[in-house]
């Protein structure tokens, strides 16, 4: 064979084998976000859930039954941010005034989920 | 050290193997016994390069595995070592370049039959190919693929420097080699060929060398970005030594461009001395070269100038401030520099004359240095080693209220409690202190600040046995913040088309138990609304705030609203009022030991723009200001293109 088609042929089987090689590196990177995604999903459990959290509360709003609280990070449900919250039952509510450094517990299935427990942890 | 003579010893092979290959393409395709021995030399010395370069090049992925896992025992650790090159930007970098070697080694490893001259061209030019994408890729795994923003940009320019660099340095030693063999008495039938090649190379060489000084300038753009990166950092003044070398082989280059012109005419005639002289003097260039490499290993190895702290190694500097200080020296410079550019024009007309080349190029010279003489003294500044160091310690209001308290300890009794030059001590001082608020702090860095604070000015005493570096720092950003305060007059209560560029010092806050928050968490994204209030005065514009905080935010408004009395309680403090934006319960004692430096008034709102430019000051009683205004404020800033954010560093 001339020697210039078997560097032309070369060159083919490298632009192939480079071209493979970069799509194979697309494919690999997208099926780990894939699974990254997949496996982020199935963390989530669905049903009734609990999450717990602190934060201050800013105010009882009694005519909603809300409770808008300043909370922390909420792991697998919210990041910190201010917040309205529906309260289990009014006397959740009334036990607590704005200002007040709180721990407190939201069950329900998420996205609906209610204050079911506060406890001060600050006089 | 063995990593850097790995690097050196690899990058050299890179080179000369992309040297040699387009070296032989230049040259072309032959009959001649001696040009086709050339020709078999290279190759042969190709296989010898690649296996150079592969070996090496393990021994570099070594040491860089030994250096990313930070422990020296990685470099022998195998799963290490896969583990760099698979993971990493630099490891797959080096498998496709380890991949591309492999093929070319065993390319040429391949004995062939070359009788016909496209089978010739298509074998030389596929070693050159493999050997120009090894040495290529070398940029994307670099300094140059760390640059922030426009990699792309960075990376193509890189390669380009590299392949120009490949072609033109690694090409020198084969032309060496073949001008020796064609000086040679058997070696009679190669010597036109041996000149055409030379002739040939010159021509490219130009070429290659406007490439590379074009990529080079834009590479020292981005990696070094300013004159004290280039003087007073390692990366830069290797940097420095590179460029004197360059300097040398570029003076060598145009001295053989005449040589090479001067091998004229037909074979019979060609000069067998006139060709050694010039090998000899590519195989000098060759040699200057071989240490530019080495400088470019040692280079790739250093945190590039942009990001280590400059030492400047001089007592002066030419500042533009000075001007600003004085005023009545500007027309003195202007015209210097007019008589400078008047000599340098004259320079250049001397390189085009050819009778009168010595008077222009003397009066040329004269008058440069003349208007050099006008033009420069006035801009001499002093300068210390920190002259250009960027603050360890952020603009950030802990730093600053540390600062004030270590101004309140050290410092008032002759600067005065706001730095104005009027403490106690001040009276019996002469000169008196300067007022550290005016304008022409500006025309000193904060490395100078930070200098004098360390080692004493005039009277001064020094403070570097009493106060820690980052003390020191702190004290600078104080002053910083000070003389911001002072052009933060020409703010008014509604924000102005032009800003003032005065960053708002960053500070970081929370709200009762909640994770702490700064103020650069909203660069880009919020414009910020700092309120400093005082209850009960305070509680309606609050609440007014409160009621319109919907609109607000969706204009993109955040509000963090700061007790002035620092209460941990303010939330309690203000009861029912619905407020559901921020308010400071810790962090506010350093906000407002900063931002009364600005307005001490019971009540005064902060506007803080996108880019972290203070933009507006509203001081004022209960009233504050009006919401609309404030509205209206907002939509002007949305519409704003947005400015460059700052920078970290201070002038």
């Amino acid at each position: 064979m001339r020697v210039w088609k078997a560097v032309l042929l070369m060159n083919l089987a490298l632009a192939l084998g480079l071209g493979v090689g970069w799509l194979w590196w697309g494919r690999q990177a997208q099926r780990l976000a894939q699974d990254l995604e997949a496996a982020r999903v199935a963390a989530v459990p669905t049903g009734e859930r609990e999450f717990r959290s602190t934060g201050v509360v800013r105010a009882g709003l009694g005519d909603l039954g809300l409770l808008v609280i300043t909370h922390g990070d909420i792991p697998g449900y919210m990041p910190a941010m201010t917040m309205g919250f529906r309260t289990a039952s009014p006397k959740i509510l009334e036990s607590v005034k704005p200002g007040d450094a709180v721990r407190f517990t939201l069950r329900g299935t998420p996205p609906n989920l209610a204050v079911t427990a506060i406890e001060k942890t600050a006089p | 050290m063995i990593a850097l003579l790995a690097r050196w010893l690899h990058l050299t092979s890179s080179v000369l193997l992309v040297g040699g290959a387009t070296m032989l393409l230049l040259a072309g395709p032959t009959d001649r016994p001696t040009a086709r021995r050339w020709d078999a030399w290279i190759v042969g010395l190709g296989r010898l390069l690649t296996a150079i370069a592969l070996l090496t090049g393990v021994i570099a992925v070594a040491g860089q595995t030994a250096v990313l896992e930070g422990r020296p025992g990685a470099a022998l650790d195998l799963s290490a070592i896969v583990r760099m090159l698979l993971q990493t930007q630099a490891g797959a970098v080096w498998l496709v370049r380890g991949g591309l070697l492999l093929v070319l080694g065993a390319f040429l490893a391949v004995r062939m039959h070359l009788a016909d001259r496209t089978d010739w061209r298509a074998a030389r030019g596929e070693g050159a190919l493999l050997g120009l994408a090894a040495l290529g890729l070398v940029a994307a795994a670099g300094h140059a693929a760390a640059v922030e923003p426009d990699t792309a940009t960075a990376i193509a320019v890189d390669v380009a420097h590299l392949l120009a660099a490949g072609v033109w340095v690694g090409g020198l030693p084969a032309l060496a080699l073949l001008l020796g063999l064609a000086c040679q008495e058997s070696g009679a039938d190669a010597r036109p060929y041996a000149v055409l090649a030379a002739r040939r190379f010159s021509a490219t060489a130009l070429a290659l060398v406007v490439v590379l000084v074009l990529s080079g300038a834009w590479n020292t753009w981005a990696q070094v970005g300013s004159v004290p990166g280039l003087l007073g950092t390692a990366h830069g003044r290797l940097l420095l030594a590179k460029l004197a070398v360059f300097a040398a082989m570029l003076a060598l280059a145009a001295g053989n461009r005449r040589l090479v012109a001067a091998l004229g005419g037909d074979a019979a005639t060609i000069g067998r001395p006139a060709m050694r002289r010039l090998g000899r003097f590519v195989t000098v260039e060759a040699g200057l070269a071989a240490l530019v490499l080495g400088l470019v290993a040692t280079m790739s190895v250093t945190p590039p100038a942009r990001h280590a702290q400059p030492v400047w190694p001089f007592s002066v500097r030419l500042s533009l401030g000075a001007l600003d200080v004085a005023p009545e020296l500007r027309s003195t410079v202007l015209v210097g520099s007019q008589v400078a550019v008047l000599g340098a024009a004259a320079l250049l007309a001397s390189l085009a004359l050819r009778r009168l080349r010595l008077p222009f190029l003397a009066g040329g010279g004269v008058v440069l240095a003349a208007g050099l003489g006008i033009a420069v003294p006035p801009l001499v500044t002093d300068a210390y080693p920190t002259t250009y160091q960027r603050p360890d310690v952020p603009y950030h209001a802990a730093a600053i209220a540390e600062g004030r308290t270590l101004f309140a300890q050290h410092c008032t009794a002759c600067h005065g409690t706001r730095g104005g030059g009027d403490g106690p001590a001040a009276t019996a001082l002469n000169p008196r202190p300067p007022d550290l608020r005016a304008h022409h702090v500006s025309l000193h860095t904060a490395g100078d600040l930070f200098w004098w604070i360390g080692h004493g000015l005039r009277q001064m005493p020094a403070f570097g046995d009493r106060l820690s570096p980052d003390e020191r720092w702190d004290l600078v950003n104080f002053l910083r913040a000070l003389s911001a305060a002072d052009t933060a007059r020409l703010l008014g209560p509604t924000v102005a088309p032009e800003p003032l560029w005065l960053v708002a010092p960053d500070f970081t806050f929370a709200v009762g138990p909640t994770p702490a928050r700064s103020l650069k968490e909203y660069r880009g994204r919020k414009i910020v609304l700092l309120v400093l209030y005082t209850l009960p005065a305070s509680e309606a514009r609050l609440v007014e705030l409160a009621q319109r905080y919907a609109l607000l935010s969706t204009l993109g408004l955040e509000i963090v609203a700061v007790p002035s009395d620092a209460e941990p309680d303010a939330l309690r403090r203000l009861g029912d009022a619905r407020i559901f934006y921020p308010v400071v319960t810790e962090g506010a004692r350093d906000i407002l030991d900063t931002y009364q430096l600005f307005s001490a008034a019971p009540h005064v709102e902060f506007l803080i723009d996108r880019q972290g430019y203070l933009r507006a000051i509203a001081a004022g009683g209960a009233a504050g200001r009006d919401t609309d205004l404030l509205v209206a404020d907002l939509q002007r800033l949305n519409a704003e293109k947005a400015p460059p954010p700052p920078a970290e560093h201070v002038h």
